[in-house]
């Protein structure tokens, strides 16, 4: 009894709680760490074809995805591709009915365009109404150099379509300023008409004058056409039926079960890559995430320049000119109150505020000519960021005030004895100490912001945006734009996305690719601050 | 007058050039429904604003699109049917697509803004499925019964609460299991449409699961062996079953195929519509009505059945094109 009771004074139990409260958090985290680096970067390793015959002669060729055991049951599910010959990815099967399951050499993993994967054998190689089969010899090779070819030719029908896009644009933009006189009649008034008259006639001219190059173009573009059409590979499902793969709709395709480890990690990279660096295709269930990875850090910098010095100015204030007293509490508490606020109240804010009240008089003074079609009245990147920046502005001008108040009294005193300003002293002294604390809310602010999705949700983030908010025309940051996000990539293919089971894996990887970001984003203002704080260091005295 | 450009070649190397390659999918195409032939003149910037039941399929039809004419932008956003006639009042949306049939108070608010009605463009069928797990014996539902499973207020008049499996007609392991429910929230049209449709305005028991988007009734179902749930039949993955639905006791049953939809005995089956603002006095944005030709054409049908719909029959196509000029 008197020993429990020394213990408890002494504290040990206490320490024990909070060393299994410790490890039980550090756990979590782990476990979700682990979870979604194990879906999120399994799914990008090619998978070995396995063909399985059931008892009652069905045949299926694929991936074998997941296996499941219910009481007695034993289930596995392999994903068998060829969508549009199956109408699903997937097929789930009764071990007990299995009665052979093989890994043949030359079954062919086809990563298409369109419909998802294709798995099945290659049958011939038809180039150019020239087939190849394989008594001729090795397909194989045959198949990878058709696959150069149409690639090859595919790009340059590509090119020339944007010489054609190229050529006619100025003639398009024209016509589109013509249709849209026409839809507010212009015609009804005598300027209209005058004005009517001068486009047509000027498009006229134009068509005259680019005819000749477009129709050149045009029939080199017709050749490319059927010559990339004419490259293709027929190809046999495992249960017999035909197919015919225009190769320059084939990614990629590749035999996993003779595939090395090395090969296989070779192409792993590839796919890494691909993920990281390529549009998505497919409703976004494939391909890569680089337009919601873009829009992601460019929504975070942007906060970032609106948030940093809002916060600073006013912890400033604050603590430097306001007189302390029951008013600079009262706005403590409220700042601190706000950090607490749910985040879709600020997107709900951002939306009333920002898009409709300040968009929407920005739309009538300056864009008026645009309107009932907004431009700045309707989401977008800028409101986003705007409304993020409010999100974490608490978090900001706390770790501010802190490093502020970490400032020596006797640093500040013995500037405003030297002769200098207030003013000279909070930029010669303060804020240099304070900015790690500066940074250290930025760190906060940036992990914070980059996360959330409730308020982008409608303040401007879509499922597709067709153009990223900095590009090469004028005026290069196009602010008014929407964007697309990793978050809410995460959400809608998770959740809206028809044939879930394809997508899943994707959103493994796009959770593991936020997580890095953010991290990224961290150790960049990590590092910096260090650097600072060393700098200061050594010259402070 | 836009013309010796798209008359000579364009029409018909254009033509050519998309044509998908036709494999034999799922639901074939009629080919009757004319090819799309691209003009000249379209460009510009519009935005969508609706349903996220047809996110996807503006998404794909925005891709095809954009194959012919790369100078459009249209920026789509999909957050329930109801979100569309609000933007369209508001000008912020040139497409408003919907799952459902827009309410006369819609409409109304609409004719206040405008003077005149909204145009509803139907661009595809859409059969909703009542899902249940992949191992489920069940095949066939009557109307009846999926009320008494779904809905607390029972308006088709099933004599008692369906609650278990063993009240839908299940033996077995199935008897004395609940039956877990899985739906979609409020703001969706398959909402809308499944409350109008199978509970005839009924309530919604407490107990169904509101789900943030259709593939997640789908996942849950796929989790849990004793759910049942409603979605579009597109989202159908390998770990559920479509049940076949009877019009009412003693009928017949039928599944949501093409057939069946089209000849009106799925007794499930909408029309996904695009509406849009098209003033009689006023000729229609060459960019909204191309974008709608297209979506009406072979190959915009083509992107219906690749994406998990079922496209429309030839004579619907017709009307639906009359509407545009």
């Amino acid at each position: 009894m008197s020993q429990m009771s020394y213990f408890k004074k002494k504290g040990d139990p206490y320490i024990f709680a909070a060393g299994m409260g410790l490890i039980i958090s550090l756990g979590m985290v782990a476990w979700i760490l682990i979870v979604i680096l194990a879906k999120g970067l399994g799914f990008f390793w090619p998978r070995d074809l396995v063909e399985v015959t059931l008892d009652d002669g069905k045949k299926y060729l694929g991936e074998m995805w997941e296996k499941r055991d219910d009481y007695d049951r034993h289930e596995t599910q392999l994903k068998n591709g060829n969508r549009d010959l199956y109408g699903i990815d997937f097929v789930w099967m009764d071990d007990a009915n299995i009665v052979s399951s093989e890994y043949p050499e030359g079954a062919f993993t086809f990563e298409r365009m369109e419909y998802g994967n294709f798995y099945g054998y290659i049958v011939a190689v038809n180039v150019e109404n020239q087939a190849v089969t394989a008594v001729d010899g090795d397909i194989v090779s045959k198949a990878y150099d058709a696959f150069e070819l149409a690639h090859q030719t595919h790009d340059e029908v590509v090119e020339t379509q944007q010489e054609i896009t190229d050529l006619t644009e100025p003639l398009t933009r024209l016509q589109r300023e013509i249709s849209l006189l026409e839809i507010d009649r212009a015609d009804r008034t005598e300027e209209g008409r005058a004005l009517l008259e001068r486009y047509r006639k000027e498009a006229n001219e134009m068509e005259q004058a680019i005819a000749e190059e477009y129709l050149a173009l045009n029939s080199e573009l017709e050749k490319l056409v059927i010559k990339d059409r004419s490259i293709f590979l027929s190809v046999r499902t495992t249960d017999g039926r035909n197919k015919d793969l225009q190769l320059s709709h084939v990614v990629r395709f590749f035999a996993p079960n003779q595939m090395g480890i090395f090969e296989k990690s070779w192409h792993y990279m590839g796919k890494l890559w691909e993920f990281v660096a390529d549009d998505p295709r497919e409703a976004n269930t494939e391909g890569g995430v680089f337009p919601a990875i873009f829009g992601t850090v460019m929504m975070v910098i942007l906060m970032s320049i609106a948030v940093v010095p809002f916060g600073v100015m006013a912890a400033i204030y604050l603590n430097e000119y306001a007189k302390q007293g029951v008013v600079t509490r009262f706005i403590r508490l409220s700042v601190n109150n706000l950090a607490g606020v749910p985040s879709i109240v600020f997107g709900v804010f951002g939306l009333g505020f920002f898009i409709y009240f300040v968009g929407g008089s920005i739309d009538q003074l300056l864009f008026s000519d645009k309107l009932p079609e907004p431009t700045l009245g309707t989401g977008g990147i800028l409101w986003a960021s705007l409304t993020l920046a409010l999100l974490t502005l608490p978090v900001v001008v706390v770790a501010t005030e802190e490093g502020l108040l970490a400032v020596p009294r006797a640093n500040k005193e013995g500037a405003l004895a030297l002769g200098a300003t207030r003013w000279q002293m909070i930029r010669k002294v303060v804020l240099p100490n304070a900015m790690p604390g500066i940074l250290t809310g930025l760190i906060l602010a940036i992990s914070r912001g980059a996360g959330e999705v409730a308020p982008l949700m409608i303040t401007g983030v879509v499922k597709l945006a067709p153009t990223l908010a900095l590009d090469a025309t004028f005026p290069f940051l196009h602010l008014d734009r929407k964007f697309m996000h990793l978050g809410f990539h995460i959400y809608d293919v998770g959740f809206q996305s028809p044939n879930v089971e394809a997508a899943k894996p994707m959103v493994y990887s796009t959770a593991l690719l936020l997580i890095l970001i953010v991290i990224l984003l961290n150790i960049v203002a990590i590092y910096v601050r260090n650097n600072l704080r060393k700098r200061y260091k050594s010259s402070t005295f | 007058m836009f013309s010796i450009i798209n008359k000579r070649i364009l029409a018909v190397l254009v033509a050519v050039m998309f044509l998908v390659q036709t494999g034999v999918s799922q639901v074939e195409v009629d080919s009757r429904i004319p090819k799309y032939e691209k003009t000249s003149g379209i460009s510009g910037n519009a935005n969508s604003i609706g349903s996220d039941t047809m996110n996807n399929l503006m998404t794909l039809w925005l891709e095809g699109f954009r194959k012919y004419y790369p100078l459009v932008n249209i920026q789509i956003e999909g957050k329930g049917s109801s979100t569309a006639p609000p933007a369209l009042i508001e000008g912020t949306a040139q497409f408003g697509p919907m799952s459902r049939e827009m309410k006369s108070k819609e409409i109304d608010a609409f004719e206040k803004k405008y003077g005149f009605k909204p145009t509803a463009i139907r661009t595809s069928l859409d059969a909703l499925a009542i899902f249940a797990h992949k191992d489920n014996p069940l095949n066939c539902l009557t109307m009846e019964q999926a009320d008494a499973i779904f809905s607390k207020t029972r308006k088709r008049g099933y004599e008692k609460d369906i609650v278990t499996w063993g009240d839908a007609g299940l033996d077995g392991e199935w008897a004395n299991q609940p039956i877990r429910t899985f739906g979609r929230n409020s703001a969706s049209g398959t909402y809308g449409f499944f409350k109008g449709k199978v509970l005839k305005k009924g309530d919604y028991k407490n107990e169904v699961k509101e789900q943030p988007g259709s593939a997640s009734v789908v996942q849950g179902i796929t989790e849990d062996k004793f759910a049942i749930g409603y979605s579009g039949i597109g989202y159908i993955t390998s770990g559920v079953k479509v049940l076949e639905l009877a019009a009412k006791a003693g009928a017949d049953c039928y599944g949501g195929s093409y057939e069946n939809v089209v000849s009106k005995k799925y007794p499930l089956a909408r029309y996904l519509n695009l509406n849009i603002v098209n003033s009689p006095t006023k000729p229609l944005d060459p960019l909204v009505k191309e974008f709608l030709k297209y979506v009406l054409s072979y190959e915009g049908q083509e992107i219906v059945a690749k994406d998990g719909y079922l496209p429309l029959p030839y004579d619907v196509v017709m009307e639906e094109l009359e509407k545009l000029n």
